[in-house]
């Protein structure tokens, strides 16, 4: 059987005593919610850790929670299972709901948890493999190693961020409350991320992200999730589309939103979105027309490497291809889009 | 090294184990309770599923600490589970399984029944969608899966006293016409 | 009775005589029933290798090569060896002796002896207390190394020998050439009134059983060695260790326990249970290996990528006239079953259809990438998928429907192939009607609109090889039986269950000869300490071998109980009919007795009770050299119709059901066979459409994990519909043939042809991956454009 290299753990009922636990040793000390992803990162050496801190028996990371003015409250430790079954979540911010219910297969969906897949290592073909073989290829540059096997001579690494509720999430405009040793912070999650696949999130040893906090939506929201993926159970993302389009009461577009993942070391918002979809009445052959350019500017926009396995030139012929079913999804209200 | 106390079964197990290692070492290495299947290493095949409070999981992503406090059932529980219900011989779900062929090498099995187990226990009335999607974190890689899906549907069938739909390989072909 | 004894494809008792042709009153044989130790597996009794655990048990590992070619200069293991915990560690130099699967071409040594072939490549082993232990010794291990130029691309291999990948080999890195002629093929294509030739690729794939390989071993003190291992041919793996343990195979014990899939992929003997055996010869203690998945991945053994070229001359009126193949194989870099699959890729090509003349030239290269060897279809699911698609061109350019072309290319039953082979029952005229009318065939074919498509394709394949893989006159198959007085009867047969369900068929079979209740009847299996040699699980050989040697030591048992029973009634031996738990006199209704009683009144007039049964191969094959290798006893058919949904958007083909009709000559247990056909449909398909065992550009495995080998899950599969032919052939055990590999193969080409039907291209190059179809939509737009309005089926 692989093994994991030996830590000690820690299963803290409280958030305080986990923030101490995590501040004796910040920097050989992580984390572990579901399990899903440091498990096998363990496994595969890509840590060493020697304390593992687990969040599972904090009772209050677990509540969904109505906030002031509409915002809604996740806990960190909600699993995705709960998550893409909440009837709320289901309603008021779909993308969400449906990126939660695409990640892998059931058994993952029930141990994993949002804050986790939140803050998913990024994902590379190079990367994710065992000790062994990283070694019989010399390493590379997010691990133990200084080349850069996807695009050689590369000296920033581009691990592909393949959490599928970030770019959901990040169309909904969420922010992320973090605690450490100085306290409370709240950071949008826009500007959570790195564009360095190495180290894409703005989380320091010691912290812990404890909560989602979602905006309110309007009743003309609409939201879909998208996932390109070989197998229609277990796979991660080859390319994910989060579509938000927010509708006025006449049924025009008065905002709309696209965030696309597994392309780099950050989620991806497609620029300048608005000025083709922005006022467009939906349903009929200007919306249409108006959903071919959005895919058209995804196109323009999204160059998928060939760090996640796959074929990459057909990734990015599908950047077109999901955004078009995505953002149709999105506003007759039956996403997700799976498996086209 | 530290002392779990895991509720397997039925039972309080007390035993010792490292902190790193998974509930499936502990299950298969410590208990001997080896239903429980290793076959991808790391969360890629579902061989080693077992319930946690009902909800079907895989052990070997799963730290035999953090099992603590949690009712967790394997393969080797399912049989006398249902004979303290006042049941007879397998749980149904095996019985099914035995009955529709779908154990061929059987590996996989006992993840793919718990699995099963735990749709059922949601679900009285799965269709065939919903049973491939519940299935769906379990490979198995001799049955095509046919039979295990014909295998559930018994196993509802049988719940609900009625005969299940003929397989394909069961209706008589027509006389030929040549 | 002989070991070639013919038993007839009837039931053992019945209205009519036993064995008469009409006779279908069967107790068991034909029925739906439980396999015998399907409750086992179901509540997780069931012990396979790795649950296996015994006292002072230690725990090895394996050091592996980092690189794909490389001369070892120095192995230094003193440091491993010097860690508190680690009880032995072991590398090439102790265990030099070779072996192989075939006698001819053995290049395997347990662990490299002076050079590493691919990356991934066993070095060392360590035994340690415990697996945390044994990986941290591996670490320590210093290894040398001399880089050598290293082959991925058998082309390159063909034509470049220098350096050679194994050294004392004839023919540079050329691992093996064959080239067969039947009749005046250029001729024939000269005269055919259409040639159609193309190049088809087949990619690798690998078996991917659930378990993993694992094996352990035990030294007793008086030296008897017992190594179990998930091997699913235990015989060969006994005779391997014996070479190269340098032992008295007398005082070895290889047993297999319950196997989690098998496939082909467990059929060599592999370098853990070499490892295991010398760790704990060394030790003095038991010794466990348990490959990780990864590990599973470099011992490979998986479906040898093939690059093929055809030629297939026909008539106007589609009558094949010549075909005529090139094939370039990638072994790898070991033989394994190299040898078979170079004549395979070739010799099992000649039925269903009728071939006039025939030529192939194969030839089989060594590349620096984990070795290739026997996946279910060994050796002929690549031809097959090749030909055809080959065969769906030359309809379509005929006018012709698919299924009439290949109809009128059928060969017939009781007949000879062009290449010499003995074809006995063949029901691939029934298969064919039988997909044809389960898919709707010739209502819905062209006409489901763009994007929706059926396709056909029919295949043949092996039960058993005419040959054991080591020259010898002894039966292939043997079975014991013993009987007692409480009415229990305990079955011996060498024979590997993989989960295919032998041991069942064999119960199956001993319960319908003797009249028991299934419940009466105990298999013990694969065990060579207890069990008569048979040659294992491969070749599809187990139904149709073991089953006959079934029915015969069955039979000689019957004939004693029913010669003391007549005798104990004073009655004809006629009148005394074995059935359900009970033997019974057929003219009066009042005498019966149960079986226990019935084995007490033998037992008491014979002698304890037993009896041997075995089988062996008539003489078979094409006078010519190499023309044994392809002549089986029997040989199964298959035809499958599949249907697809391409969507031109995404370019990814959706196969939405697929037909399964195979001629298994009987169904012993449809259940079952339908489960056999089931599973085989299912890994073509994946084949097809999902999997690929590669190596990236470092010559490492690109993806060696569950997650990105994908293997399809219950979403991912289509509904199966598995339609059963029987053909009742006259030498298999009660007419039946194998069930396990030959549905296998339609699959591949019947998608191929399907999008054909559905969007107009010929896919030639597998895997059918989504990107490679967009592409091949494009440049078909391009070709046509104008002459089409711009129609795309959408998602």
């Amino acid at each position: 059987m692989l093994r994991m290299p030996r830590f000690e753990l820690l299963e803290p009922t409280t958030l305080e005593a986990a923030l101490s636990a995590l501040a004796e040793r910040p920097e050989k000390s992580m984390v572990i919610a579901g399990g899903t992803d440091l498990l096998p990162n363990l496994k595969h050496e890509l840590f060493t850790p020697e304390r593992v801190v687990s969040l599972a028996r904090i009772a209050s990371l677990r509540s969904v929670r109505e906030l002031d003015q509409g915002w809604l409250s996740l806990g960190a430790m909600l699993k995705l299972e709960e998550i893409a079954a909440h009837e709320t979540l289901r309603r008021r911010y779909p993308a969400l709901a449906q990126a939660a219910s695409l990640v892998a297969g059931p058994q993952l969906r029930t141990m994993g948890t949002l804050g986790g897949n939140v803050l998913l290592d990024t994902r590379c073909q190079w990367y994710n493999q065992t000790y062994f073989w990283r070694q019989a290829l010399g390493f590379c540059l997010k691990k133990d190693g200084t080349l850069c096997h996807v695009v050689e001579g590369g000296s920033k690494c581009v691990a592909a961020a393949s959490n599928d509720t970030a770019p959901a999430l990040m169309t909904l405009g969420a922010e992320l409350v973090i605690v450490g040793p100085a306290g409370q912070r709240v950071v949008r999650i826009d500007d959570f991320w790195l564009a360095d696949g190495a180290a894409n999130k703005k989380l320091d040893p010691g912290e812990i992200l404890v909560e989602i906090r979602l905006p309110p939506t309007t009743p003309g929201h609409r939201g879909a999730y998208g996932k390109l993926r070989m197998r229609d159970s277990i796979d991660f993302p080859l390319l994910s589309v989060a579509a938000r389009v927010d509708l006025d009461s006449s049924g025009k577009v008065s905002h709309a939103d696209l965030v696309i993942g597994a392309l780099q070391a950050r989620p991806v918002r497609i620029k300048k979105l608005d000025s083709v979809l922005a006022g467009v009445q939906t349903g009929g052959d200007a919306w249409k027309t108006a959903v071919s350019q959005a895919a058209e500017l995804a196109y323009r926009q999204c160059h998928p490497m060939p760090n996640v396995p796959g074929d990459h030139e057909w990734r990015r012929e599908m950047v077109p291809v999901y955004v078009r079913h995505t953002l149709e999804s999105a506003v007759r209200g039956d996403g997700p889009v799976h498996g086209l | 090294m530290r002392i779990l106390k895991l509720q397997i079964n039925g039972d309080l197990h007390e035993l010792a184990a490292p902190d790193h290692w998974t509930l499936l070492e502990v299950l298969r290495y410590s208990l001997q309770l080896t239903g429980s299947k290793q076959g991808c290493d790391k969360g890629d095949c579902g061989a080693c599923t077992g319930l946690v409070d009902g909800k079907p999981v895989l052990s070997c992503l799963t730290l035999a600490a953090t099992a603590q406090g949690h009712e967790i059932t394997t393969i080797e529980g399912l049989l006398p589970a249902h004979r303290r219900a006042g049941g007879e011989g397998a749980d149904p779900i095996q019985r099914a399984f035995d009955r529709c062929g779908a154990l061929q090498c059987g590996f996989c099995q006992p993840g793919m029944m718990l699995s099963a187990r735990a749709l059922l226990s949601r679900n009285a009335q799965p269709t065939r969608a919903e049973i491939r999607s519940a299935l769906s974190g379990n490979l198995c890689r001799c049955t095509g899966y046919t039979q295990i899906f014909e295998a559930v549907e018994s196993a509802v069938c049988e719940q609900l006293g009625v005969a299940p739909k003929p397989r394909a390989w069961e209706t008589p072909s027509p006389e030929s016409g040549s | 009775m002989s070991a070639r004894e013919i038993h007839g494809i009837g039931a053992p008792f019945g209205p009519a005589q036993p064995g008469a042709p009409e006779n279908r009153e069967f107790a068991l044989i034909g029925k739906p029933t439980a396999k015998i130790d399907g409750l086992a597996k179901a509540t997780g009794a069931l012990q396979y290798a790795d649950d296996i655990q015994l006292p002072g048990m230690l725990h090895a590992k394996t050091l592996r090569s980092p690189h794909a070619h490389a001369r070892i200069r120095s192995i230094d293991v003193s440091a491993a060896l010097a860690l508190p915990g680690v009880h032995a560690v072991i590398s090439g130099r102790d265990l030099p002796e070779r072996y192989g699967v075939i006698p001819w071409t053995q290049d395997e040594t347990a662990l490299a002896v002076d050079k590493v072939r691919f990356i991934g490549d066993p070095v060392a082993a360590v035994a340690a207390v415990d697996e945390d232990t044994a990986n941290q010794a591996l670490r320590l291990i210093k290894v040398e190394y001399e880089p050598l130029y290293a082959y991925f691309d058998p082309r390159e291999s063909l034509v470049r020998h220098d350096p050679v990948i194994h050294e004392d080999k004839k023919d540079g890195n050329i691992s093996k050439h064959v080239e067969l002629v039947f009749g005046d093929v250029e001729g024939e294509l000269k005269a055919s009134d259409l040639v159609v030739e193309d190049d088809y690729t087949f990619h690798g794939t690998t078996h991917a059983a659930i378990e993993p390989h694992c094996a352990v071993a035990t030294q007793a003190a008086d030296g008897l060695l017992t190594v179990w291992s998930s091997t699913q041919i235990t015989h060969y793996v006994h005779r391997a260790l014996a070479k190269v343990l340098g032992l008295d195979p007398a005082r070895i014990r290889v047993v297999q326990p319950a196997l989690g899939g098998a496939f082909g992929g467990k059929s060599d003997p592999f370098s853990l249970e070499f490892c295991v055996a010398k760790l704990a010869m060394i030790t003095g203690r038991p010794v466990k290996m348990l490959w990780t998945r990864e590990e599973v991945f470099y011992a490979h053994r998986g479906r040898h990528p093939m690059q093929l070229h055809y030629r297939t001359g026909v008539t106007k009126d589609g009558r094949i006239r010549a075909v005529d193949a090139r094939i370039l194989i990638d072994g790898g870099s070991y033989s394994s079953f190299g040898l078979v699959t170079t004549y395979y890729s070739g010799q099992l090509l000649t039925g269903p259809y009728d071939f006039p003349t025939y030529r192939f030239h194969s030839t089989r290269v060594f590349t620096n990438k984990p070795p290739c060897g026997p996946k279910r279809g060994h050796g002929s699911v690549q031809p097959r998928f090749a030909f055809e698609v080959q065969l769906d061109e030359v309809a379509e350019r005929l006018g012709l429907d698919p299924i009439e072309l290949r109809r009128r290319n059928f060969q017939g039953g009781h007949t000879r192939t062009v290449n010499g082979q003995r074809i006995t029952s063949n029901g691939f005229l029934k298969c064919l009607e039988e997909v044809e009318r389960a898919s709707g065939w010739q209502q819905r074919r062209g006409k489901l609109g763009r994007g929706r498509g059926l396709g056909i394709a029919g295949s043949m394949y092996i039960s058993g090889t005419n040959y054991p893989v080591y020259p010898n006159e002894m039966p292939q198959a043997g079975i014991q039986i013993a009987a007692e007085r409480s009415g229990r009867v305990t079955v011996f047969t060498g024979g590997n269950d993989i989960g295919q369900g032998s041991n069942s068929m064999v119960a199956y079979i001993v319960a319908e000869e003797l009249g028991l209740d299934l419940a009466q009847v105990r298999v013990v299996a694969a065990d060579t300490d207890l069990c008569p040699v048979d040659l294992g699980a491969y070749s599809s050989r187990v139904t149709f071998m073991v089953g006959n040697a079934a029915i015969d030591a069955a039979r000689k048992l019957r004939a004693l109980i029913v010669e003391a029973v007549a005798a104990e009634w004073k009655v004809e031996q006629a009148r005394v009919r074995l059935i359900n738990g009970r033997v019974i006199d057929m003219q009066d209704s009042a005498r019966s007795i149960s079986s226990a009683q019935a084995l007490q009144i033998t037992e008491a007039r014979h002698d304890t009770l037993g009896s041997t049964g075995s089988y062996n191969t008539p003489k078979l094959g094409g006078d010519y050299r190499g023309g044994t290798i392809g002549a089986s006893p029997a040989y199964s058919f298959t035809a499958h119709v599949v249907e697809v949904q391409v969507c031109e958007e995404t370019g990814r083909i959706r196969v939405e059901r697929c037909w399964i009709a195979h001629d298994c000559g009987r169904a012993l247990n449809p259940m079952i066979v339908a489960g056999q056909m089931e599973g085989s449909a299912y890994m073509g398909i994946a084949e097809a459409l999902l999997e690929e065992h590669g190596v990236n550009r470092f010559g490492l495995h690109a993806g060696p994990s569950l997650l990105d080998y994908r293997i399809p899950t219950a979403i991912d599969t289509p509904e199966l519909a598995a339609r059963i032919v029987e053909s009742l052939d006259p030498e298999g055990p009660y007419g039946a043939k194998e069930a396990g590999e030959g549905p296998l193969h339609p699959s591949i080409p019947a998608i191929s042809n399907a999008v054909f039907d559905a969007v107009g291209i010929r896919l030639r190059h597998l895997p059918f991956t989504p990107g490679k179809v967009l592409e091949q939509l494009r440049t078909a737009r391009a070709m046509t454009q104008g002459k089409q309005s711009g129609q795309v089926s959408r998602c």
